[in-house]
């Protein structure tokens, strides 16, 4: 009621007074949305290897995220990961790749290239500088390249974004993308350690605890007990 | 009651359209520039008649940035960071380039220890980059265990990198006239580990991959090139030699301390994408071989010669120096004038722009699954071709 489902993130129904309408039932979606990206083979240079490529391999994994599902169709894509410099013949192709994605469809733009041109900001004649310029991007993931643990980190900010309805874009309106930049004192270790301490806690069962838990296992105990005493 | 049994020819010609030709139409197909084979953003333009390759035209220049143009307003110490982003996978080969020309042209001597260092560190870099071929090859033919195993080296090789260079990807490791760091105290020991190790990688690649039936039927006998030909087309590296010419600039030109070691320079013999698959698997073999002579005895000595602030000016006049990377000759072709500290033009022979245009000769008469196993044995780095 009052919110297009089917057009988010493109169209939201204003109310009176300038609110906008976000339902229980968004909040689903959103969830739902934020948990299953996919994202599209795009990768002009250097980032891409680290982007797309280590990232999707064994040792940083990128299905942790839920987002491993790399397509080559754009049609079956709906999360673009810039990776690398937009110079201006591929521009145009750039735009008519994002528009034949599938709505609602979110972009990161990754490495000193895409956000701003990079190291080829001066003196060059053909680089896009910044490819904000091009599509509307939503979240930066500045280096160069950014690490892989760094991307992941624009992947969740992204992901937190989709879940707070924060990439609802309103027609004609240009936002300004997110800078996905560490907070200053985290480093990457920190997020490593983080990411593998959490791995270990949702894959290590204390079998013994666990078993204690359950409500046969006070029966089980009176067994071993009358068994052992006789 | 007889049953007539015939072939499917016999069929045709029975058919009563036998006399009315049939005929097929030629089209033209865009691949790319955004595409999965493409690696990069190349375009490659296909003249198709059902599924065969009849004509290549490969299109390069999407991710062109005018980096020769800007050099010109860089100082030498400053282009170097430019080749990491050529040819990525072979950073530090690429600034070994620029370092050596300029060192040539200057007369500036380095001592030992740096030269053992450049050339460990290439090797390395040449074992990641042939790992992470391997892998993306695997993956291109439908093998996508493949890709993991040849990033899980990749990993390992790449963390030994990080802890000396401090970057994972674009190294700017190799200084005119030195190193940018010296290498970490546990460097050799690491490195000393990691031999056995890749070598066991080595033989289950061989077993993952080579061994496999669909793999082979793939690769052998497709594409096949000889030596005239690729030698006419100015091909460099490992596609060169899987044609059976044995030019190393290793081998030819001995830069670093190539000399002192003992090396094979593996070529093929009939000149196929089987072959080229084949020389690069031999190479990784060779590259550890030449570590395992080096590593023991780095020698003494300091990494830099020179200060890093000096400032470089080039003699007037022509400049030329090439290394051999993972894909083949690099080379950098300095104009100076003499008097500022930039060149006054540049030019990067890039080993990738001259291989990619042995598609157009050898994938005619192939079909399109044929062309993307012949692509891929070429192992082109795009940004590495449009520059
Ligand atoms: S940001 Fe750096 S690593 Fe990424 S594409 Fe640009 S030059 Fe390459």
């Amino acid at each position: 009621m009052g919110v297009a489902l089917e057009k988010l993130p493109g169209i939201v129904e204003r109310f009176p007074g300038g609110s906008v309408a976000v339902t229980q039932l968004d909040q689903a979606i959103n969830l739902a949305r934020s948990n299953s990206l996919w994202p599209l083979m795009f990768g002009t240079k250097c980032c891409a290897i680290e982007m797309l490529m280590a990232t999707g391999a064994a040792h940083h994994d990128l299905a942790r995220f839920g987002a491993e599902v790399a397509r080559a169709s754009v049609r079956q894509a709906d999360l673009m990961v810039i990776a690398g410099a937009i110079v201006k013949k591929m521009a145009p192709r750039m735009r008519l790749l994002y528009e034949q994605m599938a709505e609602p469809r979110y972009v990161i733009a990754t490495g000193s290239c895409a956000i701003s041109g990079g190291p080829f900001m001066y003196n060059s004649y053909t680089i896009v500088r910044g490819a904000d310029e091009i599509v509307p991007v939503d979240v930066y993931v500045p280096g160069c390249p950014p690490r892989p643990e760094a991307f992941f980190w624009g992947l969740m900010t992204l992901q937190k974004m989709i879940r707070e309805g924060e990439t609802i874009r309103e027609p004609g309106i240009r936002r300004k993308p997110v800078m996905a930049a560490l907070p200053e004192d985290v480093s990457m270790h920190d997020i490593r350690r983080e990411i593998c301490s959490a791995l270990i806690e949702d894959n290590v069962v204390d079998v013994a605890k666990a078993a204690d838990e359950k409500p046969w296992a006070r029966k089980v105990r009176e067994w071993i007990q009358k068994s052992s005493s006789r | 009651m007889s049953v007539q049994i015939r072939t499917l020819e016999e069929h045709l010609h029975a058919s009563p359209q036998a006399d009315s030709e049939l005929t097929t139409q030629e089209y033209l197909v865009n691949m790319g520039p955004q595409h999965p084979i493409a690696h990069g953003s190349l375009r490659v333009v296909l003249r198709l008649d059902g599924e065969n390759v009849k004509f290549v035209i490969p299109v390069p220049g999407y991710v062109h940035r005018g980096v020769e143009k800007m050099c010109e307003h860089l100082t030498y110490r400053q282009i170097i960071p430019y080749t990491d982003r050529l040819d990525y996978l072979s950073a530090i080969m690429n600034n070994w380039a620029v370092a050596k020309t300029v060192e040539k042209a200057l007369g500036i001597e380095t001592n030992a220890r740096i030269e053992t260092i450049r050339t460990i560190m290439s090797e390395l870099q040449r074992l990641q980059s042939h790992a992470l071929w391997w892998g993306v090859t695997g993956m291109d033919l439908g093998a996508y265990t493949a890709f993991l195993y040849g990033f899980r080296e990749r990993e390992i090789i790449g963390e030994i990198f990080e802890e000396t260079i401090g970057a994972r990807l674009t190294m700017n490791y190799i200084q005119p006239g030195g190193l940018m760091y010296d290498i970490q105290p546990d460097f050799a020991a690491k490195v000393k580990k990691l031999i056995p190790y890749l070598h066991g990688c080595i033989a289950q690649y061989e077993t993952l991959l080579s061994g496999n039936t669909i793999f082979q039927e793939r690769l052998r006998n497709i594409g096949v090139m000889d030596g005239a030909e690729a030698l006419a087309l100015g091909c460099t590296g490992p596609i060169l030699r899987a044609s059976g010419v044995p030019l190393d600039l290793r081998a030819t030109e001995a830069y670093g301390v190539y000399d002192q070691v003992n090396f094979n320079v593996v070529v093929g013999a009939v000149g196929d994408s089987w072959d080229r698959y084949y020389v690069r698997l031999h190479e990784m073999r060779e590259s550890l071989r030449i570590i395992e002579q080096l590593i023991d005895n780095v020698p003494e000595g300091d990494y830099a010669t020179l200060r890093y602030n000096e400032e470089l000016i080039l003699p007037e006049g022509l400049h030329y120096g090439q290394t051999e990377t993972a894909r083949g000759a690099f080379g950098v072709f300095i104009d100076s004038d003499g008097k500022r500290p930039h060149p006054r033009r540049l030019h990067f022979r890039s080993p990738s722009f001259n291989n990619m245009w042995v598609v157009t000769r050898i994938a005619a008469g192939w079909r399109i699954a044929d062309f993307i196993a012949i692509q891929s044995s070429l192992d082109l780095v795009i940004p590495d071709i449009d520059r």
